[in-house]
Protein backbone atom coordinates (compact mmCIF):
# COMPACT_ATOMS: atom_id res chain seq x y z
CA UNK A 1 0.00 0.00 0.00
CA UNK A 2 3.28 2.04 1.13
CA UNK A 3 4.68 1.50 -2.11
CA UNK A 4 1.89 2.32 -4.88
CA UNK A 5 1.56 5.56 -2.93
CA UNK A 6 5.14 6.76 -3.44
CA UNK A 7 4.21 5.46 -6.76
CA UNK A 8 1.29 7.55 -6.99
CA UNK A 9 2.43 10.22 -5.59
CA UNK A 10 5.74 10.67 -8.06
CA UNK A 11 3.16 9.85 -11.13
CA UNK A 12 0.68 12.93 -9.73
CA UNK A 13 3.52 15.36 -10.70
CA UNK A 14 4.07 14.33 -14.50
CA UNK A 15 0.95 16.39 -15.69
CA UNK A 16 -1.84 19.09 -15.26
CA UNK A 17 -5.47 19.34 -15.89
CA UNK A 18 -6.23 22.59 -17.56
CA UNK A 19 -10.13 23.44 -17.15
CA UNK A 20 -9.40 27.02 -17.91
CA UNK A 21 -7.79 30.42 -17.66
CA UNK A 22 -8.57 33.44 -16.31
CA UNK A 23 -8.80 36.74 -16.00
CA UNK A 24 -7.47 37.10 -12.63
CA UNK A 25 -3.77 36.95 -11.44
CA UNK A 26 -4.68 35.28 -7.50
CA UNK A 27 -3.27 32.24 -6.48
CA UNK A 28 -6.24 30.44 -4.52
CA UNK A 29 -7.16 27.04 -3.87
CA UNK A 30 -10.43 25.91 -5.06
CA UNK A 31 -11.22 22.79 -2.64
CA UNK A 32 -11.56 19.07 -3.71
CA UNK A 33 -13.94 20.41 -6.97
CA UNK A 34 -12.40 18.27 -9.42
CA UNK A 35 -12.42 15.60 -11.85
CA UNK A 36 -12.30 12.24 -9.70
CA UNK A 37 -13.15 15.28 -6.50
CA UNK A 38 -8.89 16.45 -7.32
CA UNK A 39 -7.91 19.28 -5.53
CA UNK A 40 -8.06 22.79 -7.97
CA UNK A 41 -6.13 25.25 -7.45
CA UNK A 42 -5.28 28.51 -10.01
CA UNK A 43 -1.20 28.93 -11.02
CA UNK A 44 -0.95 32.81 -11.80
CA UNK A 45 1.31 34.18 -14.39
CA UNK A 46 1.03 38.33 -14.05
CA UNK A 47 -2.68 38.94 -14.18
CA UNK A 48 -3.56 35.75 -15.52
CA UNK A 49 -3.95 32.28 -14.29
CA UNK A 50 -4.74 28.66 -15.42
CA UNK A 51 -7.30 26.52 -13.32
CA UNK A 52 -5.43 22.77 -12.94
CA UNK A 53 -5.13 19.96 -10.87
CA UNK A 54 -2.62 17.69 -10.51
CA UNK A 55 -2.94 14.41 -12.08
CA UNK A 56 -0.82 11.94 -14.56
CA UNK A 57 -0.31 12.88 -17.55
CA UNK A 58 -2.53 10.28 -19.67
CA UNK A 59 -6.13 11.52 -20.33
CA UNK A 60 -9.18 10.45 -18.08
CA UNK A 61 -10.35 6.86 -19.78
CA UNK A 62 -12.79 4.82 -18.78
CA UNK A 63 -15.45 2.25 -19.89
CA UNK A 64 -18.00 3.12 -17.50
CA UNK A 65 -20.29 5.27 -18.94
CA UNK A 66 -21.59 6.36 -15.76
CA UNK A 67 -17.71 7.15 -14.10
CA UNK A 68 -17.27 9.33 -17.61
CA UNK A 69 -20.44 11.44 -17.33
CA UNK A 70 -19.58 12.23 -13.54
CA UNK A 71 -16.38 13.55 -15.10
CA UNK A 72 -17.63 15.17 -17.94
CA UNK A 73 -20.20 16.90 -14.78
CA UNK A 74 -17.59 17.81 -12.59
CA UNK A 75 -15.44 19.27 -15.36
CA UNK A 76 -18.06 21.33 -16.54
CA UNK A 77 -19.15 22.37 -12.54
CA UNK A 78 -15.27 23.56 -12.30
CA UNK A 79 -15.44 25.93 -15.54
CA UNK A 80 -19.09 27.24 -14.36
CA UNK A 81 -17.50 27.89 -10.94
CA UNK A 82 -14.38 30.00 -12.39
CA UNK A 83 -16.82 31.93 -14.84
CA UNK A 84 -18.63 32.85 -11.65
CA UNK A 85 -15.94 33.40 -9.36
CA UNK A 86 -13.62 35.49 -12.18
CA UNK A 87 -15.86 36.87 -14.93
CA UNK A 88 -14.33 35.86 -18.09
CA UNK A 89 -12.84 32.54 -18.89
CA UNK A 90 -11.32 30.56 -21.95
CA UNK A 91 -12.34 27.21 -21.66
CA UNK A 92 -10.43 24.26 -22.69
CA UNK A 93 -12.08 21.07 -23.84
CA UNK A 94 -12.52 18.12 -21.78
CA UNK A 95 -9.49 16.12 -21.02
CA UNK A 96 -6.82 18.95 -22.28
CA UNK A 97 -3.40 17.97 -19.59
CA UNK A 98 -0.59 19.67 -19.67
CA UNK A 99 2.62 17.26 -19.62
CA UNK A 100 4.45 18.87 -16.42
CA UNK A 101 4.41 20.40 -13.13
CA UNK A 102 3.05 24.19 -12.08
CA UNK A 103 6.42 25.73 -13.24
CA UNK A 104 5.45 24.31 -16.62
CA UNK A 105 1.77 25.76 -16.59
CA UNK A 106 3.56 28.73 -15.38
CA UNK A 107 5.70 28.53 -18.62
CA UNK A 108 3.53 27.86 -21.19
CA UNK A 109 0.87 31.44 -19.47
CA UNK A 110 4.63 33.22 -20.05
CA UNK A 111 4.68 31.86 -23.69
CA UNK A 112 0.82 32.31 -24.51
CA UNK A 113 0.30 35.50 -22.48
CA UNK A 114 -0.28 38.10 -25.38
CA UNK A 115 -2.42 35.50 -27.38
CA UNK A 116 -4.47 34.16 -23.70
CA UNK A 117 -4.80 38.16 -22.56
CA UNK A 118 -5.88 39.06 -25.89
CA UNK A 119 -8.72 36.15 -25.95
CA UNK A 120 -9.39 37.30 -22.44
CA UNK A 121 -10.00 40.73 -23.41
CA UNK A 122 -12.11 39.05 -26.53
CA UNK A 123 -14.58 37.35 -24.42
CA UNK A 124 -14.66 40.32 -21.58
CA UNK A 125 -18.39 40.56 -19.99
CA UNK A 126 -19.28 37.81 -22.97
CA UNK A 127 -20.69 34.28 -23.33
CA UNK A 128 -22.16 31.71 -25.23
CA UNK A 129 -25.48 31.22 -25.81
CA UNK A 130 -27.04 28.56 -28.33
CA UNK A 131 -29.54 29.86 -30.84
CA UNK A 132 -31.82 26.59 -31.97
CA UNK A 133 -34.51 27.90 -34.73
CA UNK A 134 -37.13 25.19 -35.46
CA UNK A 135 -40.08 24.65 -37.95
CA UNK A 136 -43.16 22.93 -37.81
CA UNK A 137 -42.42 20.06 -40.90
CA UNK A 138 -45.78 19.54 -42.20
CA UNK A 139 -46.05 23.63 -41.56
CA UNK A 140 -42.95 23.81 -44.09
CA UNK A 141 -44.04 21.59 -46.31
CA UNK A 142 -47.15 23.24 -46.97
CA UNK A 143 -46.18 26.69 -47.52
CA UNK A 144 -43.33 25.28 -49.94
CA UNK A 145 -46.50 23.58 -51.86
CA UNK A 146 -48.22 27.00 -51.79
CA UNK A 147 -45.92 28.71 -53.34
CA UNK A 148 -44.45 25.80 -56.21
CA UNK A 149 -46.87 24.89 -58.91
CA UNK A 150 -44.50 22.15 -60.52
CA UNK A 151 -44.21 20.68 -57.43
CA UNK A 152 -48.41 20.55 -55.91
CA UNK A 153 -49.47 19.53 -59.59
CA UNK A 154 -46.66 16.65 -59.35
CA UNK A 155 -47.86 15.59 -56.14
CA UNK A 156 -51.74 15.36 -57.81
CA UNK A 157 -50.74 12.99 -60.67
CA UNK A 158 -48.61 10.86 -58.06
CA UNK A 159 -51.34 10.40 -56.08
CA UNK A 160 -53.22 8.87 -58.71
CA UNK A 161 -50.60 6.28 -60.10
CA UNK A 162 -49.90 2.80 -58.91
CA UNK A 163 -47.37 1.49 -56.12
CA UNK A 164 -44.69 0.84 -58.85
CA UNK A 165 -45.80 2.14 -61.93
CA UNK A 166 -45.71 5.72 -60.43
CA UNK A 167 -42.36 4.87 -58.62
CA UNK A 168 -40.20 7.44 -60.66
CA UNK A 169 -42.50 10.18 -60.92
CA UNK A 170 -42.95 9.61 -57.01
CA UNK A 171 -39.48 10.19 -56.10
CA UNK A 172 -39.27 13.69 -58.87
CA UNK A 173 -42.14 14.75 -56.55
CA UNK A 174 -39.86 13.81 -53.47
CA UNK A 175 -36.69 15.01 -54.75
CA UNK A 176 -38.26 18.32 -56.20
CA UNK A 177 -39.52 18.60 -52.32
CA UNK A 178 -36.17 17.72 -50.62
CA UNK A 179 -34.87 20.73 -53.14
CA UNK A 180 -37.27 23.17 -52.04
CA UNK A 181 -36.78 22.47 -48.15
CA UNK A 182 -33.00 22.67 -48.42
CA UNK A 183 -33.28 26.13 -50.76
CA UNK A 184 -36.34 27.02 -47.99
CA UNK A 185 -34.24 26.20 -45.25
CA UNK A 186 -31.10 28.57 -46.18
CA UNK A 187 -33.02 31.41 -46.97
CA UNK A 188 -34.75 31.45 -43.47
CA UNK A 189 -31.48 30.84 -42.08
CA UNK A 190 -30.01 34.07 -43.76
CA UNK A 191 -32.66 36.26 -42.63
CA UNK A 192 -32.56 34.84 -38.73
CA UNK A 193 -28.99 35.29 -39.24
CA UNK A 194 -29.86 38.99 -40.07
CA UNK A 195 -31.98 39.68 -37.59
CA UNK A 196 -29.71 38.17 -34.83
CA UNK A 197 -26.30 39.64 -36.39
CA UNK A 198 -26.38 42.78 -34.24
CA UNK A 199 -27.09 41.54 -31.20
CA UNK A 200 -23.83 39.09 -31.28
CA UNK A 201 -20.21 39.86 -31.18
CA UNK A 202 -19.53 36.78 -32.93
CA UNK A 203 -21.62 33.79 -34.50
CA UNK A 204 -21.07 30.59 -35.40
CA UNK A 205 -22.54 27.96 -37.02
CA UNK A 206 -23.25 24.87 -34.53
CA UNK A 207 -21.73 21.79 -36.38
CA UNK A 208 -23.14 19.05 -34.21
CA UNK A 209 -26.29 19.44 -32.18
CA UNK A 210 -26.00 17.30 -29.66
CA UNK A 211 -29.02 16.50 -27.52
CA UNK A 212 -32.06 18.23 -28.26
CA UNK A 213 -35.15 17.51 -26.11
CA UNK A 214 -38.43 15.20 -26.22
CA UNK A 215 -40.34 18.27 -27.26
CA UNK A 216 -38.63 19.38 -29.81
CA UNK A 217 -37.74 15.77 -31.54
CA UNK A 218 -40.58 16.05 -33.59
CA UNK A 219 -39.70 19.69 -35.55
CA UNK A 220 -37.47 20.39 -38.20
CA UNK A 221 -34.26 22.56 -37.21
CA UNK A 222 -33.72 25.39 -39.82
CA UNK A 223 -30.67 26.34 -38.35
CA UNK A 224 -28.29 25.87 -34.96
CA UNK A 225 -26.60 29.15 -33.91
CA UNK A 226 -24.13 29.73 -31.34
CA UNK A 227 -23.87 33.41 -30.51
CA UNK A 228 -20.86 35.16 -28.43
CA UNK A 229 -22.96 37.93 -26.59
CA UNK A 230 -22.01 41.14 -24.38
CA UNK A 231 -24.18 41.22 -21.15
CA UNK A 232 -25.87 43.81 -22.40
CA UNK A 233 -27.06 42.76 -25.08
CA UNK A 234 -28.62 39.56 -24.03
CA UNK A 235 -31.80 41.53 -23.73
CA UNK A 236 -32.21 42.52 -27.09
CA UNK A 237 -30.99 39.03 -28.50
CA UNK A 238 -34.09 37.59 -26.16
CA UNK A 239 -36.10 39.91 -27.41
CA UNK A 240 -35.65 39.45 -31.33
CA UNK A 241 -35.63 35.59 -30.74
CA UNK A 242 -39.41 36.44 -29.99
CA UNK A 243 -40.47 37.90 -32.54
CA UNK A 244 -39.09 35.22 -34.95
CA UNK A 245 -41.06 32.93 -32.50
CA UNK A 246 -44.21 34.88 -32.93
CA UNK A 247 -43.55 34.21 -36.91
CA UNK A 248 -44.73 30.89 -35.92
CA UNK A 249 -41.43 28.74 -35.39
CA UNK A 250 -40.02 27.29 -32.50
CA UNK A 251 -36.98 29.03 -30.85
CA UNK A 252 -34.65 27.33 -28.49
CA UNK A 253 -32.51 29.45 -26.50
CA UNK A 254 -29.95 28.92 -23.74
CA UNK A 255 -27.41 30.13 -21.80
CA UNK A 256 -24.98 31.53 -20.87
CA UNK A 257 -22.33 28.93 -21.36
CA UNK A 258 -18.56 29.33 -21.14
CA UNK A 259 -17.66 30.55 -24.68
CA UNK A 260 -16.23 26.82 -25.95
CA UNK A 261 -16.88 28.01 -29.73
CA UNK A 262 -15.22 30.87 -29.61
CA UNK A 263 -11.91 30.14 -28.71
CA UNK A 264 -9.55 27.87 -30.43
CA UNK A 265 -7.28 26.09 -27.99
CA UNK A 266 -5.14 24.88 -30.83
CA UNK A 267 -3.67 28.26 -31.57
CA UNK A 268 -2.77 29.09 -28.01
CA UNK B 1 -12.27 7.51 -25.07
CA UNK B 2 -12.92 4.43 -25.38
CA UNK B 3 -15.90 3.02 -27.65
CA UNK B 4 -17.11 -0.53 -26.20
CA UNK B 5 -18.07 -2.61 -29.71
CA UNK B 6 -19.94 -5.57 -29.60
CA UNK B 7 -20.35 -8.24 -32.04
CA UNK B 8 -24.33 -6.54 -32.67
CA UNK B 9 -22.99 -3.11 -32.43
CA UNK B 10 -20.46 -4.10 -35.52
CA UNK B 11 -22.88 -5.85 -37.70
CA UNK B 12 -25.53 -2.89 -37.04
CA UNK B 13 -22.76 -0.08 -37.52
CA UNK B 14 -21.03 -1.76 -40.54
CA UNK B 15 -24.32 -2.93 -42.44
CA UNK B 16 -25.77 0.59 -41.83
CA UNK B 17 -22.93 2.67 -43.04
CA UNK B 18 -23.09 0.40 -46.30
CA UNK B 19 -26.32 0.58 -47.00
CA UNK B 20 -27.10 4.60 -45.80
CA UNK B 21 -24.06 4.72 -48.53
CA UNK B 22 -26.02 2.86 -51.24
CA UNK B 23 -28.80 5.17 -50.55
CA UNK B 24 -27.07 8.03 -51.35
CA UNK B 25 -25.85 6.40 -54.74
CA UNK B 26 -29.38 5.23 -55.74
CA UNK B 27 -30.53 8.92 -55.29
CA UNK B 28 -28.16 9.85 -57.47
CA UNK B 29 -29.06 6.95 -59.69
CA UNK B 30 -32.66 8.58 -59.84
CA UNK B 31 -31.70 11.95 -60.16
CA UNK B 32 -29.87 10.59 -63.31
CA UNK B 33 -32.63 8.75 -64.88
CA UNK B 34 -34.83 11.86 -64.23
CA UNK B 35 -32.72 13.99 -66.60
CA UNK B 36 -32.68 11.43 -68.85
CA UNK B 37 -36.12 11.07 -68.98
CA UNK B 38 -36.81 15.21 -69.06
CA UNK B 39 -34.73 15.65 -71.83
CA UNK B 40 -36.15 13.02 -74.18
CA UNK B 41 -33.30 10.89 -74.49
CA UNK B 42 -35.01 7.19 -73.08
CA UNK B 43 -37.76 5.29 -75.03
CA UNK B 44 -40.99 5.00 -73.29
CA UNK B 45 -40.32 0.94 -72.88
CA UNK B 46 -36.76 1.88 -71.23
CA UNK B 47 -38.49 4.21 -69.25
CA UNK B 48 -40.71 1.75 -67.71
CA UNK B 49 -38.18 -0.79 -66.99
CA UNK B 50 -35.72 1.95 -65.49
CA UNK B 51 -38.39 2.92 -63.11
CA UNK B 52 -39.36 -0.53 -61.96
CA UNK B 53 -35.72 -1.83 -61.53
CA UNK B 54 -35.14 1.63 -58.82
CA UNK B 55 -38.66 0.66 -57.52
CA UNK B 56 -37.31 -3.07 -56.93
CA UNK B 57 -33.51 -1.37 -55.74
CA UNK B 58 -35.98 0.60 -53.43
CA UNK B 59 -38.14 -2.50 -52.36
CA UNK B 60 -35.11 -4.65 -51.48
CA UNK B 61 -33.33 -1.70 -49.41
CA UNK B 62 -36.54 -1.11 -47.34
CA UNK B 63 -36.12 -4.99 -46.68
CA UNK B 64 -32.63 -5.07 -45.22
CA UNK B 65 -33.19 -2.07 -43.47
CA UNK B 66 -36.32 -3.99 -41.61
CA UNK B 67 -35.30 -7.56 -41.36
CA UNK B 68 -32.03 -5.94 -39.77
CA UNK B 69 -33.30 -3.23 -37.71
CA UNK B 70 -31.00 -0.62 -39.05
CA UNK B 71 -33.61 2.42 -39.98
CA UNK B 72 -32.28 4.61 -37.23
CA UNK B 73 -28.62 4.07 -37.92
CA UNK B 74 -29.13 4.67 -41.50
CA UNK B 75 -30.99 7.45 -41.33
CA UNK B 76 -28.53 9.19 -38.87
CA UNK B 77 -25.57 8.21 -41.03
CA UNK B 78 -27.32 10.30 -43.88
CA UNK B 79 -28.08 12.91 -41.94
CA UNK B 80 -24.40 13.24 -40.87
CA UNK B 81 -23.53 13.26 -44.18
CA UNK B 82 -25.70 16.05 -44.94
CA UNK B 83 -24.66 18.10 -41.75
CA UNK B 84 -21.37 18.20 -44.32
CA UNK B 85 -22.61 18.68 -47.30
CA UNK B 86 -25.48 20.58 -46.92
CA UNK B 87 -25.45 24.07 -48.73
CA UNK B 88 -26.85 25.67 -46.04
CA UNK B 89 -24.55 25.23 -43.71
CA UNK B 90 -22.56 27.33 -46.12
CA UNK B 91 -22.34 31.10 -44.96
CA UNK B 92 -20.91 32.12 -48.95
CA UNK B 93 -24.40 30.63 -49.49
CA UNK B 94 -26.40 32.56 -47.14
CA UNK B 95 -24.35 35.65 -48.52
CA UNK B 96 -25.95 35.23 -51.82
CA UNK B 97 -29.09 34.75 -50.77
CA UNK B 98 -29.32 37.72 -48.68
CA UNK B 99 -28.15 39.57 -52.02
CA UNK B 100 -31.49 38.32 -53.84
CA UNK B 101 -33.41 39.73 -50.97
Amino acid sequence: MKETKVIGETSLREGRYVYCVVDSGAKLRLGNIGIAKAEVYTVPHRDIAAVVHACQSQPYQSEDANKVMEWILSYNDVVDGATEQFGTVIPFSFDTIVKGDDIAIENWLGRSYEKLKHDLERLCQRAEYVVQIFSDQDKLVEKILAENQALRELKQKTSQMPERAGYLLRRKFELGLKDAFNATRAKLAAEFASKIKEHAEEMEIERRVSHLPENYKDKKLIVPFSCLVHKDKVKGLGQALGKISQEGYAVRFTGPWAPFSFVKPEEI
Amino acid sequence: MVIKVDEGNLKQGLLGLVVALVEIIEEALERQALRRIENGRLTAEEETRLGEALADLNEALKRIKKENDIEDVVDSVIDGLSEVTDVFLNPERWEEEMKKT
